[in-house]
């Protein structure tokens, strides 16, 4: 009954089922990362170019980077445009690459491919022998393989949506059915209680569970990324993940009279758990003391093990630190939430 | 004794922290009766009716329910009891025949949904969202799933309010066939001719109690002044103050009517029509009627009803 309703509700389903692929394949894409090929590189120039920068134009292309050549004006009008991270300026070995101080992240990786390109011409303009370089090899932190920023972030929405599910879903629908009687109504019906919220969670889980396939699938077909660990092992945390979120729902849900108030209460939640935990970004460059909250939180080591887990194949009992913070936070959200609970 | 009262409550109380809803109320209900609870807002109807129906507890006192106690057959009664809230908002993504499927679904034994849905006069909304009602329809469903279960005891609670005439009409329709079946029906109310039309006996409460008790023709005949004279005026009505200085009993004022409770219509009639000739009154129309239960009401508490 519960999953039919879902369905009836385009706006829920978005959320919790759509949400995450979309984030996925937009995100994904976007920083895509490893993939090379079809980078362009503007270049600002105002002749023809010299034989010194057909040497530079053949080794960038060697690097998977085409040029862009423009002129002065149409270049410029470009980088007024807001969004090169960085474009090469002058010919025939007086070069300048000019970088976007907002997009310093991006420009540097032109820079350094940009720089080696330009050594590599240097050195065929004087009949050298290419220099040699630092052997790179792409690998995630557990060592399985290497992935594109996408398996990054496949986990972390696996996690976030945990989080969705029990902060959104289940506490707007706790707080409404208790403000509009619905609870009330239900509480007259020879009805057990436990059979009711047994219910909600079920529903619940099962559609995380949907979405979670969802996501693992469209992660294959569009970014070839797959599980490295055991399914039962992921299977296992998130549905320790789901009873932690969901008590957080109900907890917080017990906190608010009207839906309106409740929304407040559930973003204030949500955005610094989200912000804290890395779903997006790595949280390396921030103040010590915030990691060391951040890890305290329940999303951090969640994802963190869920990572573990889908990037990297590690075991459950490699992961236990992580999975006894979750565990820790589920059992005092339960029972705190069940304390607050009130039927009417 | 006991066997043939639905309802049994003694001493009552229930305050909300410093407001005491209810203070003191007794109240027996005879199986196969339909009883009023009648009184203006805030006077402790809903929140007598959620102590009956277990889901208040109350400060003091003691309830039997089908001569149940709530604290140990609280399953049991439940089972046999159908209530149905003032405004019921379930999920407006659930279908009308979704909804008397999905709380029969909670009880051991369940009346189909079709038959429900033919008592309701709602056999062309069985595949309709309930946003889609209207407001009639909406209580009559509320009213269906009250009686999904094919309860003994059912629960109104103001179940018309808000409703138009012919709406209103379709509710009482329900509640008389109810009647004939043999349930009993405890219901809330502040319309008087609601409860004067449905109710077998009425209960008028105001701040708490339950001022008086009875059939309505029992409430009415017991009047001081079972009579009202109203007398009407074309335009807006001057000023009473010269009248009731000569009438010398009070005088209820409703725009451009005087209503003057008469003790005795022959001959109190008399004295207020020299009364009327004295002062010279523009007078419309004059007309006699029988006292109703908003009299009564007013009567005992010296106030309206829709206050």
């Amino acid at each position: 009954m519960g999953l039919i309703l879902y369905t009836r509700i385009p706006a829920a389903l978005f959320w919790i089922v759509a949400f995450p692929v979309v984030m996925l394949l937009g995100l994904g894409t976007v920083f895509g990362g490893t993939e090379t090929g079809d980078r362009k590189l503007v270049w600002e120039q105002s002749g023809p170019p010299s034989p010194a920068d057909a040497l530079l134009i053949a080794a960038l292309s060697e690097r998977g980077t085409a040029v862009d050549p423009l002129s002065a004006a149409d270049a410029e009008a470009r980088w007024k445009g807001g969004k090169l991270p960085a474009m090469l300026e002058g010919r025939d070995g007086r070069y300048r690459l000019r970088i976007n101080n907002y997009l310093v992240g991006q420009a540097m990786q032109t820079e350094a491919m940009v720089q080696e390109a330009f050594l590599v011409a240097q050195a065929r303009a004087h009949g050298l022998a290419d220099p040699a370089r630092i052997p790179v090899v792409m690998s995630s932190p557990g060592g399985h393989r290497g992935g594109p920023y996408a398996a990054y972030l496949l986990p972390g929405l696996l996690g976030l949506n945990l989080l969705m599910m029990g902060v959104f879903s289940t506490g707007i629908v706790d707080v409404t059915l208790r403000a509009k009687g619905g609870y009330k109504r239900l509480a007259t019906t020879p009805l057990p209680r436990y059979v009711y919220l047994g219910a909600q969670l079920t529903v619940r889980i099962i559609v995380v569970l949907i979405a979670a396939a969802l996501l693992m699938l469209v992660g294959a077909l569009a970014f070839h990324i797959h599980n490295e660990g055991s399914y039962a092992g992921l299977l296992l945390v998130q549905m320790l993940g789901a009873a932690c979120f969901i008590s957080l729902g109900y907890l917080l849900a017990s906190f608010a009279q009207t839906p309106e108030v409740y929304s407040g209460i559930a973003n204030l939640t949500f955005l610094p758990l989200m912000l804290l935990s890395g779903v997006y970004f790595s949280l390396d460059g921030a103040p010590v003391w915030l990691q060391r909250t951040a890890d305290l939180l329940p999303l951090t080591p969640l994802l963190r093990v869920l990572r573990a887990i889908f990037n990297d194949g590690a075991d459950l009992a490699s992961q236990w630190t992580g999975i006894a913070i979750v565990a820790a936070w589920t059992t005092l959200l339960f029972a705190v939430a069940t304390r607050r609970f009130k039927w009417v | 004794m006991t066997d043939c009262l639905a309802i049994e409550a003694i001493g009552l109380r229930k305050s909300f922290r410093d407001v005491q809803a209810v203070r003191g109320l007794d109240l027996r209900v005879v199986r196969g009766e339909v009883f009023g609870l009648l009184g203006p807002n805030g006077a402790g109807k809903t929140t007598t009716l959620e102590m009956l129906e277990g889901l208040v507890l109350p400060d003091s006192g003691q309830i039997r329910v089908l001569g149940m106690d709530w604290r140990d057959h609280g399953t049991a009664i439940r089972t046999r009891i159908g209530v149905q809230f003032q405004s019921t908002e379930l999920d407006d993504q659930v279908k009308v025949r979704e909804a008397l499927e999905m709380f029969g679904s909670f009880y051991p034994r369940a009346r189909a949904p079709s038959e429900l849905l033919r008592l309701l006069h709602l056999e062309d909304k069985a595949d309709a969202y309930q946003r889609r009602l209207s407001g009639g329809q909406r209580q009559r469903l509320a009213l269906g799933l009250a009686l999904v279960n094919d309860p003994e005891l059912v629960f109104l609670d103001e179940p018309t309010t808000g409703l138009d005439p012919q709406a209103r009409q379709g509710v009482w329709d329900l509640v008389r066939q109810l009647k004939g079946e043999g349930r009993t029906v405890l219901l809330t109310t502040h319309y008087m001719e609601e409860a004067e039309v449905l109710c077998d006996r009425v209960g008028i409460m105001d701040r708490g109690q339950i001022l008086q008790l009875g059939t309505p023709r029992e409430l009415i005949a017991g009047l001081q002044q079972p009579s009202i004279a109203e007398i009407e005026f074309l335009g807006s009505a001057p000023d009473v103050g010269p009248f009731t200085a000569q009438w010398g009993k009070p005088v209820e004022v409703k725009e451009q009517i005087w209503a003057v409770p008469l003790a005795d219509a022959k001959k109190d009639l008399q004295s207020l029509l020299v009364c009327i000739e004295a002062l010279n009154l523009p007078m419309q129309q004059l007309h006699v009627r029988r006292a109703s239960l908003e009299d009564v009401f007013l009567q005992q508490t010296g106030r309206s009803l829709r206050d």
